[in-house]
């Protein structure tokens, strides 16, 4: 039974899905606030995070980039505005997903699961890029021999563009592979994810050598000659 | 860049035209001191001219005289050839230079010349006729013969010849002067003052266009201003100098200026504070409703244990919550566009694939034929552009019925540039004619009577809005078998989306599969179908993703009540 954190400073809406998430077979403890939610975080080790923006105190994201600082699981961020701005602060500060308020349980309940799935062990061997090896069967990605610390996502996202090395995938592929979004995903889910995992696994991440930018396309993981 | 040019010409223009009156000034000006300068320089050419000639010509005659009178007294009467010739180079050597002819009557054969080149055939007949011809002795007129004048060209240099007879019997001289210096002189003063009439003319010019520019500065500041403030920019404001006619039409103009923008300011003021309000609005009432929209789902599952009166209820609850949470949905994303931020996130995609999974997502495939082609692919926001399909259809299926026919077509649009034409026509009785020019707007409801309609009275206005901020357009019209024909028309790039279209076939992969969708009813796995994607082509395990609109707000639900309707 996974172990949600709700962090939600609204009674009502923290009542509701509180309610709606345990009935869909979820354990759920709840903030109020972002204080509390990290405390919580700290003493109940959760194994998702589902994260309201706007907070009382310190807000969603600066949580999500506290939590980051030091763990890789999953957050999904639960936001009142679609607006552009928040949607890419929200991810740029590490978040794995996001949905849009008012959301419907069954479908928080699909992104939770998905975002869950991620970070599953597969019955495979490992493969080497040049200094960086993933272990698939370990799910560990290390580089120079040291431990690189992933989000599941960031994870799934480096399987799945190294399962078909030199091969471009385009961002709804991505979408639809790591995220388990349909057709109309947001591919800049991906193109955060992507900066995120750069900035882990590159050398120069403003000069990738490894994730390569396949112009109007989307990505694909070379391996270095 | 085209505009750039005609707004160039448009200056030009504008320049040649405000410069017709500054050449009509310099004209005015030119003219002016063109008579004023050629009279003033003609007056003194001509009193010169005049002078200069008379002081030479009284001179030489007078001289002729003294020395005629002095020379003759030494003549002997009925003097002979030789002695008229010497004569006439004592005459002619006595003083000023010129040349003498001494005529006698008595010897026409007798050439007494001081100078072989003038001989008595180049004294004009008039002359000789006023010279040789006597006067009646008067008391005004005490001799019979006097000396008399004559200006001529002689091969083309100016001469004065003067005669006289030098007794009533005796030999007539006459004498040659040449004004050849005193022509000179004047061909100089006439140069003279031939440039003094140009410079003037060049000074003219250029006061004139001094004069204009102090006219035609503020005029033209005042028309730049005008134009200014016509494209919008209502804080142009012109500087003000000076008391004339023309600092006060400024100073009407910058009033008029400030009561427009303060008038201007007003009105958006207003209309931003009741954006605001409906923004903040709709913004308030989402956090009651993901409340709500958070426990419809359980009390939807325990509906049918419920007892037999409370169902209903609990029903209608959660359906009209789902109603609100769409409502609301739609008054955000209309205030979104409002306030312009709502944003394209633009992927190259397949539009026949999007028409697909519009479809699939909906379970619609019973009531809608599909006629498109794969392979046509544009640079679109897949979301918003999935919001303006179920719109279309949505909309096609509620008032015009099935069945729904959707074709899709590249086409060339009248910039010459590639566009994707979407065509949803419906079986329907058509949409009137009065009410054509509406269906776009917001809440407007075809039948006024129908107190609730299913839909928010958002749908067509979202989709018309999606549809233009990737720069395209929706058109409405009535079909020739009866139906309604919504028409789509998106560029194949949105302007802007350059980087992201660049070598977009490369997944493309078109060729293989031409025509997978033109028959209609794609099998699921096939949705995915990228040419590249054969090996996952089942990864996207969304079985209990049933509900696809949720995802944005700013996209994925502009048309709740085809989606609920299926749940």
């Amino acid at each position: 039974m996974p172990f949600l954190l709700l962090i939600e400073d609204d009674d009502a809406i923290r009542t509701g899905l509180e309610l709606a998430l345990t009935r869909q077979g979820h354990r759920v403890a709840a903030a109020a606030s972002g204080e509390d939610g990290l405390r919580l975080f700290k003493e109940q080790r959760p194994d998702l995070i589902v994260l309201d923006v706007m907070l009382p105190g310190i807000d969603g994201f600066e949580v999500c980039r506290r939590i980051r600082r030091t763990d890789q699981l999953p957050i999904i961020l639960l936001t009142a505005r679609s607006d552009d701005i928040d949607v890419v602060v929200g991810l740029e500060s590490g978040a794995d997903d996001y949905v849009v308020k008012p959301v419907q349980p069954r479908v928080l309940d699909a992104r939770i699961r998905a975002v869950l799935r991620r970070g599953e062990r597969e019955n495979s061997d490992s493969s080497a890029f040049g200094s960086l090896v993933i272990d698939r069967s370990a799910m560990t990605v290390t580089k120079d021999g040291q431990d690189l610390q992933l989000t599941p996502t960031e994870l799934r996202l480096l399987l799945e563009l190294s399962r078909r090395p030199g091969q471009a995938l385009s961002r709804q592929q991505l979408l639809r592979l790591v995220w388990e979004h349909d057709y109309l995903g947001d591919s800049r889910l991906v193109d955060a994810c992507v900066q995120r995992l750069r900035a882990k696994v590159e050398d120069v991440p403003s000069a990738p050598t490894l994730i390569r930018t396949v112009r109007g396309v989307g990505y694909r993981l070379d391996p270095p000659s | 860049m085209t505009d750039h040019q005609n707004g160039r010409r448009q200056v030009w223009r504008r320049r040649l035209r405000l410069s017709s009156l500054r050449v009509r000034l310099a004209a005015v000006f030119a003219v002016v001191a063109l008579t004023a300068a050629v009279s003033a320089s003609g007056i003194a050419y001509w009193l010169n001219r005049d002078a200069v000639l008379k002081r030479a010509q009284d001179t030489a005659l007078n001289d002729f005289r003294v020395s005629l009178s002095r020379s003759v007294q030494g003549l002997p009467l009925n003097a002979g050839c030789p002695a008229l010739a010497q004569l006439a180079s004592e005459v002619a050597s006595s003083g000023l230079s010129y040349n003498v002819v001494v005529v006698d009557d008595n010897q026409p054969d007798c050439t007494a010349v001081s100078d072989p080149r003038f001989t008595a055939a180049q004294v004009p007949h008039a002359l000789q006729m006023a010279v040789t011809t006597p006067r009646p002795v008067g008391p005004g007129n005490p001799n019979e013969y006097h000396l008399y004048w004559q200006r001529v060209n002689l091969d083309g240099q100016p001469y004065v010849v003067g005669g006289t007879r030098v007794v009533p019997t005796g030999p007539t001289a006459y004498m040659f002067k040449s004004l050849d210096n005193e022509r000179a002189d004047l061909n100089t003063l006439g140069w003279s003052l031939a440039v003094a009439t140009l410079l003037a003319l060049i000074a003219a010019t250029l006061l004139a266009q001094a004069a204009s520019a102090t006219v035609l500065r503020p005029v033209r500041q005042l028309a730049d201003a005008a134009r200014r403030l016509g494209e919008g920019k209502l804080d142009t404001r012109l500087e003000v100098s000076g008391t004339d006619e023309l600092s006060d039409l400024a100073r009407t103009f910058n009033s008029t200026a400030e009561a427009l923008s303060e008038q201007v300011e007003e009105l958006s003021a207003r209309e931003a504070q009741s954006r605001r309000f409906v923004a903040d609005m709709s913004h308030e009432l989402r956090t009651p409703l993901t409340a709500m929209t958070a426990v419809t789902d359980i009390l939807e599952d325990e509906a049918d244990a419920l007892d037999p009166m409370i169902e209903p209820a609990v029903r209608l609850v959660v359906s009209e919550t789902r109603r609100l949470s769409d409502l609301v949905e739609n008054l955000m994303e209309v205030t979104r566009f409002d306030a312009g931020t709502a944003k394209l996130v633009a992927d190259e995609m397949d539009i026949a694939d999007l028409v697909m999974s519009c479809i699939d997502g909906r379970a619609w495939y019973d009531a809608v034929e599909v006629d498109a082609p794969r392979g046509v692919r544009a640079v679109v926001d897949p979301r918003r552009l999935d919001v303006v399909f179920a719109n279309l259809i949505g909309n096609a299926l509620k008032h015009g019925g099935s069945p729904v026919k959707v074709t899709v077509r590249q086409g060339v649009g009248p910039t010459g540039a590639g566009e994707v034409v979407v065509r949803v026509t419906d079986s329907g009785p058509g949409i009137p004619e009065e009410v054509l020019p509406h269906v776009f707007d917001r809440f407007y409801k075809a039948d006024k009577g129908r107190a609730r309609s299913e839909g928010s009275g958002l749908g067509l206005s979202i989709a018309m809005a999606n549809a233009q901020i990737h720069g395209g357009t929706i058109t409405a019209a009535n079909g020739e078998q009866g139906g309604a024909v919504f028409t789509l028309r998106l560029p194949l790039r949105p302007a802007g989306t350059g980087a992201a279209a660049d070598g977009g076939s490369a997944d493309g992969g078109s060729a293989g599969g031409g025509s997978a969708g033109s028959s209609g009813r794609p099998s699921a796995p096939e949705r995915g179908g990228r040419d590249d994607a054969g090996d996952f082509g089942d990864g996207g395990g969304s079985a209990d993703f049933g509900d696809r609109g949720d995802f944005g707000g700013s996209g994925g639900s502009g048309d709740g009540t085809e989606r609920r309707s299926e749940q």
